[in-house]
This record gives structure tokens, C-alpha cells and sequence, in this order.
């Protein structure tokens, strides 16, 4: 693993709510927003912010994108030196793609990217480079009204790339796109982190993530919970060597299986069959039952979802959880380690 | 890019997106009714005005005609800009234009001066138009400096409008209220004034509406110092000797230039803390 190039230490961005009294009825006061938190992000690597809504994920990206203040805490990078120096305007490096851009009007794809590169110092070559790599170079002279859901996506991962960023910010960049175009997608951000791009995706959609993320970052009540390599976070959690088997007909798996280093996570049966997910040494598992002549349908590894990621992060029951998403208010939170009691 | 070619260019982009709106074929038809043709009329040989007044001179014609910047110009300014940044806010761009690396104050600058073009341009078009219609009609040009006060004025009356609806764009979740805002603004100052002139006279035991009582006259002409309007008519009072309000000309332009100061630097602090 590279070592990292962008790290935020300690930082916080609460957002003010009006809490108008006689005596100041334009007074404020700090709401939920993301409280000090410590991430470090590295070249190449696809980082899956994972929470669910009203987590934080868009105001930390926000804050990553210089578009938001830090009201405490610091930003170090390591991008054009050796040595850790203090960010001055992040928006230097860093490219965002904000959840909906509703791009509009009559302006064309070319003409806005164009504005945009000005603003930001692109130089107009690049243009045609980007418009080529998000597949957009047949429709730079269309007009913004005419696009379809699809070529908005790309539009605006372009208009995050204007610049050659070193960081590219995507906050649920998957919203809208059909299966086809969330390929594609896929296979461009794959592109965009080979090329040492450091990439940020936020989504409560831990599925689409699946296969495309290195790192996760679990966010919840504005507080990152766990953050690391994927596999090392699913181990710390206790998510990892969970597998689920199933079969046609009934089976007596308790008899099957005696003996054999195993927890039992959940069985179901109904009349087509059955399905077991455990936790323990699949590899005995399988050799097991297929030395007892059970018919087998499907064998896999289970991926946790966002709620089970959740749960596992905070130690909370899904119902807390959610009620929790509800609630505004902002109480410490920690990771627990495995085997910690709640 | 030196960043001053980067407002530059960033202005003439939202010019030119809005020279040639839909809106400004809408307001076009109506800035013509009131600007050439107030001038038309009211370099009418033969006028007589309430109180039977006659215009005598260019610039006072082009005092009575600035009605039409008053009533309408500034109407079709505001109109313009209301949605400076509440569109953009609406539609997701602000969030992409406040994630470019360019400082926010000159982000600002650059949505005023756009604005701030794309009315000065056929505005200005239009009252060289008028310079000539009372040429044709009176057979007098203004002078340089009345040319230049004229210009002036008229450029700062439409600066300080486009600043109240950028302003309240940046403060407007949504365009209903950008609208209400900015055309509130233009309606208070537009119409509403006189009732407060009227109002303050009234408590302070002046006459009110006695064009011949210099105390009504003098504070009609200080509390005009607190309106846009009246800065303006002020301004262009300076070159009509034979109009004195009590109003000294340093004091018009100083309020000019807290007129256009203020707001200016409260749009600047509101770009500041803008949330998208």
C-alpha cells in the first residue's frame, strides 16, 4: 500500500440550526454535522464511505471538498512533497461530484465544461481528453436540457476531473443509473484509481460497492466508526468467513455436521430445500457434506450488508439504528473490538 | 489565468447567457417604452407638466425621462438577477461551481459584474437613443459632464438593484422566495417610499406634499439620501442648478458610495458562508 497523501486530522464541521429566542431570534445553534474525525486517504485506492442517510457522508464530503469550513482540526498533504504541509485550499486538489447535478439549459456539454476548466485553471486541451474518457465526445455540441440521466452522471464525473485531481470525491454517484451505465461507471473509476487517483465514494448501497471498493470507511452520526483495508475492517467486526450453503430436500445437518468447528448463524428450510449460513472452517464444512452425499445447490461466502456493517460498528440492533437516523442528536460513539460486550 | 481574467471571462459568460434570454426579449419591448419613449415625450415642445412646468433644458428632459430607469430599468434588473445564485443552488451547480478553486469574493464579483452588463448594455444602448431623440427634438445636445452624470447614475441605480437580488438570491432556499425578495426591494424603494417620506414628515409636524415649504422640501431631500431611488434623482439633481433639496452634492455622492459599498460587502460575506 502507498503511503497516504492526504490525511484530516481532528476535523469537525457542524452545521447551525436557527434556535430563535425573544432576546436573539437570529441566534443558532450547532447541529449534526461530522465530529472530529481522523481519515487518511492513499493513491489508488477506492474508498467505500458507507452509512446510512443522514449519517454525514455528503457533509464530509463537503468538507473534503473545500466547499464546507472546518471549524476544527487540520488538513495535511503529502501530494508534491515528502514532507506533511498544511492544506491551504483543498479545492487545489480535489475533484467533486456533488449527489444531483441537474444540469440544464442551453448551454452545451462543452460550453460548461469549458466555464468550469476557466474557474478552475484547466487548460481548454483538456477538455477533449475528458469528454473522450467519460464517453462524452459525440454530445459536446448538445445542449445541457437534452441529456439524458445517464450522460448527466458523466457529465459531471468530468466536471470533477476537470484539473487532473489527486483526490475525485463521489457522493452516491450510482443514483440513477441503469445497470448498463453503472458498469461503465465501474470500469471508469477502476480506470481513474489505476492511474493513482485517490477516490472517495459515498453510498448507502453497500452492494453496489461490492468488488469496486479496497478500503471502507463505516459513517454514522457524523462519526467514522471503523476505516481501513476492507478485509481488515470485516475481521475486526467479525463479518468476515461467513458462508451460506443450501440443498434441495430435508437434511438432518446437525447429524452431517457433528463435530466439525462451526456456528451456526441461521438455518431455513421451507419445501424446496434448505439454507444455512455459518460462521467456521468452510473448508470442513463442504468436505463434510459432500462426504455424507448431500446434494448441494449453492455454496458462497456471505458479503455483510450496510446494516450488518452497522450493527457490528456501533453495537447497536437495527431498530436503535434507525431510530437513531431519526433522532438530531450528537452522542460520542466508539468502534467496538470483537468479542467486546456492548 | 490571472484571476482578474477569470471574473472577466466568468462575467461574460453569464452576459451573454442572459443578453440573449428569453427574459431579455421579454424586458427588451419594455425598457424601449420607457426610456426612448419617455424621452420622446418629454422633450415634447409643447409639454406643460403638473404644476405647469416646462422642461427647458436636455438634462432637465433627461431628469424627467429617468422615470423610466427608475420604474423600469431597475424593474427589469432585478428581474434578471433574482436567480443569480438561487438557480444554481436549485439545480446542484452551485455546489460544483463552490468546489472549483477559485476564492469566492471573486466568484461574487464576477455574478455581479455579469449581471450587472447584461442590463448596463441595452440600458446604455437605449439612452444614447434618448441623447439623440432630444437632440432631434430640442436641438440641443447635453453637455460632457451632465452626459457623464447621467451614465454614472444610472449605471450605479442599476448596480445597487442587481446587488439587492444577487443578495437575496444567496439568501432564497428556493426561486419564489428570490422573487418575492427582489421584487419586494424594487417595490418598497419604487412606490413605498413616498408613504415613508409622507410617514416621517407627518410625525415630525412637517406639511406634507407643500412643494413651496422648504422644510418639507429639505427633509424630503434627506431621507431620500436613504433610498436608492432618491440617491439617484440626487445625483442627477447635481446638474440641474435650478433644483436645491438642502442636499449638498458631496453628501449625494458619499451616499452613493455607501449605496454601493453596503451591499456589495454584504454579498461578499454572504458568498462567504454560502452552504449549497
Amino acid at each position: 500500500m502507498a503511503e497516504a497523501v492526504l490525511s484530516f486530522q481532528g476535523v469537525q464541521h457542524r452545521h447551525k440550526i436557527p434556535a430563535p429566542r425573544w432576546s436573539k431570534p437570529w441566534a443558532h445553534r450547532l447541529g449534526p454535522g461530522i465530529v472530529d474525525l481522523n481519515l487518511k486517504l492513499y493513491p489508488g485506492s477506492i474508498l467505500g464511505l458507507v452509512g446510512p442517510n443522514g449519517a454525514g457522508k455528503t457533509t464530509l464530503l463537503r468538507m473534503m471538498a473545500g466547499i464546507l469550513p472546518l471549524q476544527t482540526g487540520t488538513v495535511m498533504e503529502r501530494i508534491e512533497s515528502e514532507h506533511w504541509t498544511e492544506v491551504e485550499d483543498l479545492r487545489t486538489w480535489v475533484g467533486h461530484m456533488p449527489e444531483q447535478v441537474r444540469w440544464q439549459g442551453r448551454t452545451t456539454v462543452r460550453s460548461i465544461l469549458l466555464e468550469l476548466g476557466e474557474m478552475r485553471g484547466a487548460p481548454a486541451r483538456r477538455i477533449d481528453s475528458l469528454l473522450s474518457l467519460v464517453g462524452l465526445q459525440q454530445r459536446q455540441d448538445e445542449q445541457l436540457d437534452n441529456l439524458s440521466q445517464g450522460m448527466r452522471q458523466r457529465l459531471s464525473i468530468a466536471a470533477a476531473l476537470l484539473g487532473s485531481p489527486k483526490v475525485l470525491l463521489l457522493d452516491e454517484p450510482f443514483n440513477g443509473l441503469d445497470p448498463v451505465a453503472a458498469q461503465a461507471f465501474t470500469e471508469l473509476i477502476q480506470r481513474l484509481a489505476n492511474k493513482g487517483v485517490s477516490i472517495v465514494i459515498s453510498s448507502h448501497m453497500v452492494a453496489q460497492l461490492g468488488g469496486l471498493i479496497d478500503r471502507i470507511g463505516l459513517i454514522h452520526r457524523g462519526q467514522l466508526l471503523d476505516e481501513g483495508p476492507l478485509q481488515a475492517v470485516e475481521t475486526r467486526l467479525a463479518l468476515s468467513g461467513r458462508y451460506t450453503v443450501s440443498g434441495p430436500g430435508e437434511v438432518d445437518l446437525d447429524a452431517c455436521l457433528k463435530g466439525i468447528d462451526y456456528e451456526r448463524i441461521e438455518l431455513m428450510t421451507n419445501e424446496e430445500g434448505w439454507h444455512l449460513t455459518f460462521t467456521g472452517e468452510s473448508k470442513d464444512v463442504l468436505q463434510r457434506l459432500l462426504s455424507k452425499d448431500v446434494v448441494l445447490s449453492s455454496w458462497s461466502p456471505v458479503a455483510p450488508n450496510l446494516v450488518e456493517w452497522l450493527c457490528a460498528a456501533t453495537g447497536m440492533d437495527v431498530q436503535d439504528i434507525s431510530l437513531e437516523v431519526a433522532s438530531s442528536a450528537l452522542l460520542p460513539m466508539r468502534t467496538l473490538e470483537v468479542g467486546e460486550d456492548e | 489565468m490571472s484571476e482578474f481574467k477569470r471574473i472577466r471571462r466568468m462575467a461574460a459568460r453569464i452576459r451573454r447567457e442572459r443578453l440573449f434570454g428569453v427574459r431579455m426579449n421579454i424586458m427588451l419591448p419594455i425598457l424601449l417604452l420607457f426610456l426612448p419613449g419617455m424621452a420622446w415625450g418629454f422633450s415634447d415642445p409643447n409639454i406643460i407638466l403638473p404644476g405647469g412646468h416646462q422642461p427647458s433644458t436636455a438634462m432637465e428632459v433627461l431628469f424627467y425621462a429617468s422615470l423610466g430607469v427608475v420604474f423600469g430599468a431597475t424593474m427589469c434588473a432585478v428581474l434578471l438577477s433574482f436567480d443569480g445564485v438561487s438557480r444554481d443552488r436549485a439545480s446542484g451547480m452551485l455546489e460544483v461551481r463552490l468546489a472549483q478553486p477559485m476564492p469566492r469574493n471573486h466568484q461574487a464579483t464576477a455574478l455581479v459584474l455579469g449581471y450587472l452588463q447584461s442590463i448596463l448594455i441595452p440600458v446604455y444602448g437605449l439612452m444614447v437613443l434618448c441623447l439623440v431623440i432630444v437632440r432631434i427634438r430640442m436641438g440641443e445636445w447635453t453637455s460632457l459632464e451632465e452626459t457623464l452624470v447621467y451614465f454614472v447614475s444610472t449605471g450605479l441605480i442599476l448596480l445597487w438593484y442587481t446587488l439587492f437580488a444577487l443578495l437575496a438570491s444567496t439568501t432564497a432556499k428556493e426561486q419564489g422566495t428570490a422573487v418575492a425578495f427582489g421584487v419586494g426591494v424594487w417595490f418598497f424603494f419604487t412606490f413605498l417610499w413616498a408613504l415613508v417620506t409622507t410617514m416621517v414628515a407627518y410625525a415630525s409636524g412637517v406639511a406634507v406634499g407643500e412643494a413651496n415649504d422648504p422644510t418639507w422640501v429639505a427633509l424630503e431631500g434627506a431621507l431620500d439620501l436613504l433610498s436608492p431611488n432618491g440617491v439617484y434623482h440626487h445625483l442627477l439633481e447635481t446638474q440641474l442648478p435650478t433644483v436645491d433639496r438642502g442636499v449638498a452634492a458631496w453628501q449625494t455622492w458619499a451616499a452613493a458610495i455607501a449605496w454601493t459599498v453596503l451591499p456589495w460587502w454584504a454579498l461578499q460575506r454572504r458568498m462567504d458562508a454560502l452552504v449549497p
